[in-house]
């Protein structure tokens, strides 16, 4: 028993750059032989499935993009996901981007959804009206007149030009709202400043770490469901029929929180050990 | 194709540069931050200036509908003359009639560029004093009516509502309902400060911290989950460029690295004063 204690010991106090290896490789090694551990939708990812299932064709969908390349990993596969099924339910798409960065991801994501792989045409079947600083103030300023703030799209051109900008003057003129968010400004400013006071309904896509913080509109019904980091975006992938990055990532994030908690118990039970030690000395 | 391998390069370094921090501090990590800093703000001014400044500020003040042989348009022709490419030849085509209002902003914009000589930083105030106050005013109603009224309409749900199951695990439910009651109610208690937590009114409030804790945990969880699923984005990245379509980026890059810092620890392992640096 002693032997045990004192390995334990033993290992608590390690250099933390061991940790960092074993977790190195307890990624590493999963993406290059996946496990294929099953993925089931959560109700939130399901309910924002549900949502956007539920639109009439044709709709007009508002995608706002609210990150950038340092959280790409997460939003991204979610963005694509949710892009693949509204192009396959024939749904307008229009993108505006809260973010700088946000833009060209969100044009990368057009380009192989919208253009590669449904051969769709800029300005009839999506637009990327693109990135505006001000944060909150952009909100309002969509929800008030879109046309006063977008003037021209992320290619310059003028929105009077685009065909399928006809009939769109404010938020109230879309069918839906999907937030790709990444913290602030995102999804609770959308909520804050759109959603509730039009009652246009929107779902959102958010990093794993904002989801606490956005959980609670969810549960109020202000928020109609969401796909929480890249376990949301993998379980999208499921219900849509196209595995992408989020899919493939899943055995590493499995393995990965296995090691953690296994490290976090390491840590606790040498801390009692020795905790106890002390007491008897 | 040479500009995407040498992209993918560069990806690899910055990578391994900024993971390279985890075994300590060294040149390739100051190397990767500094480019960090300098690129991200040069990327954010320049996208502000052409998506806002440009297009929505003077493209307000200068339309190229209004163009005219003026005074205000002899202004604009001046400053055509230092950059045409910001002040294209008969006035800013981006679909909007002349606003001279636009002036306020302009110069209030003017105004907190001017913080940096120290004899005119007063001037900043205006604009700041102007941007507190608007964000105060949009937030207040956002909160109120999203976070205040929204949530609390968002707890007041049926106790005895005879549709719903006893138990759920995740769905809505009578069990459910009742802890959603009392985490709200025992949360709330907690901060109230008013009373002192001792006695009955503290065995609640602890019940309220509990709540807490359990929500922080939560957070805690999805935080880890955050940055395994940003560590797995960087990985399958490497793995990418690894292949030999670029060269084996990840591989050369690795083994130099690796190298220089092992002669680098090599070389210092006698001197005391760069140990653990």
């Amino acid at each position: 028993m002693k032997y045990i204690s004192d390995l334990i010991l033993k290992m608590s106090s390690v250099d933390r750059r061991w940790i960092f290896l074993v977790i190195a490789l307890s990624v590493i090694l999963p993406l290059y032989f996946p496990l294929g551990l099953p993925i089931r939708p959560t109700p939130t990812t399901q309910q924002v499935y549900d949502t956007i299932d539920a639109l009439p064709h044709g709709s007009k969908i508002l995608v706002s993009c609210e990150y950038g390349p340092s959280t790409k990993p997460e939003i991204h596969p979610m963005v694509l996901s949710v892009l693949r099924h509204l192009f396959k339910n024939e749904h307008k798409v229009y993108v505006t981007c809260l973010w700088p960065d946000g833009q060209f991801l969100a044009s990368e994501a057009l380009d192989l959804v919208g253009r590669d792989e449904y051969g769709l045409t800029y300005g009839e079947d999506y637009v990327l009206l693109g990135f505006r600083p001000g944060n909150e103030a952009v909100v309002k300023g969509i929800v008030s007149d879109i046309r006063k703030l977008y003037t021209i799209d992320a290619k310059g051109t003028k929105v009077t030009e685009i065909p399928m900008m006809n009939g769109v003057n404010r938020f109230e003129d879309f069918d839906f709202l999907f937030s790709a968010s990444a913290g602030y400004p995102g999804t609770i400013e959308w909520v804050q400043y759109a959603a509730d006071p039009t009652n246009v309904p929107m779902s959102t896509g958010t990093t794993s770490i904002q989801v606490n913080e956005v959980m609670p509109y969810v549960a109020a019904g202000q928020v109609q469901g969401i796909l929480a980091g890249m376990p949301g975006a993998a379980e999208y992938e499921a219900l849509i029929g196209v595995p992408g990055i989020g899919t493939s990532g899943m055995d590493a994030q499995s393995i990965a929180h296995l090691v953690i908690v296994l490290f976090i118990v390491l840590g606790n039970v040498g801390y009692l050990i020795e905790r106890n030690r002390s007491k008897k000395y | 194709m040479f500009g995407e391998i040498f992209g993918a390069w560069v990806a690899v370094f910055l990578t391994f540069a900024i993971f390279s921090f985890l075994y300590k501090d060294n040149p390739f990590y100051k190397i990767a931050e500094h480019i960090f800093v300098g690129v991200s703000a040069g990327y954010w001014t320049s996208m502000f200036f052409w998506t806002q400044i440009q297009p929505n500020l003077f493209g307000r003040l200068w339309p190229s509908a209004q163009y005219s042989d003026g005074f205000w348009y002899g202004i604009y022709n001046f400053f055509g003359m230092i950059s045409s490419s910001i002040f294209p030849e008969g006035g800013i085509d981006k679909g909007h009639d002349m606003h001279l209002t636009y002036l306020i902003p302009f110069a209030l914009g003017i105004m907190m560029l001017l913080s940096l000589f120290k004899k005119l930083s007063w001037f900043a105030r205006w604009g700041i004093a102007y941007t507190v106050g608007m964000a105060a005013g949009l937030r207040a109603y956002g909160y109120l009516n999203s976070n205040v009224l929204g949530q609390i309409r968002g707890t007041i749900i049926p106790l005895a509502d005879p549709d719903l199951p006893m138990f759920s695990l995740l769905g809505a439910s009578h069990f459910n309902n009742l802890i959603i009651l009392v985490g709200t109610v025992t949360g709330l208690l907690y901060f109230f400060f008013s009373k002192e937590h001792k006695g009955n009114f503290g065995k609640v409030t602890r019940v309220g911290i509990y709540f807490l804790m359990i929500s922080f945990g939560a957070s805690f969880g999805f935080a880890v989950m955050g940055r395994i699923s940003l560590l797995i984005g960087r990985f399958v990245e490497l793995i990418t460029y690894s292949s030999a379509q670029y060269h084996h980026a990840t591989l050369w890059v690795l083994v130099i690295m690796v190298g220089l810092l092992g002669y680098s620890a090599y070389n210092d392992k006698d001197n005391p004063e760069t140990e653990g640096s």
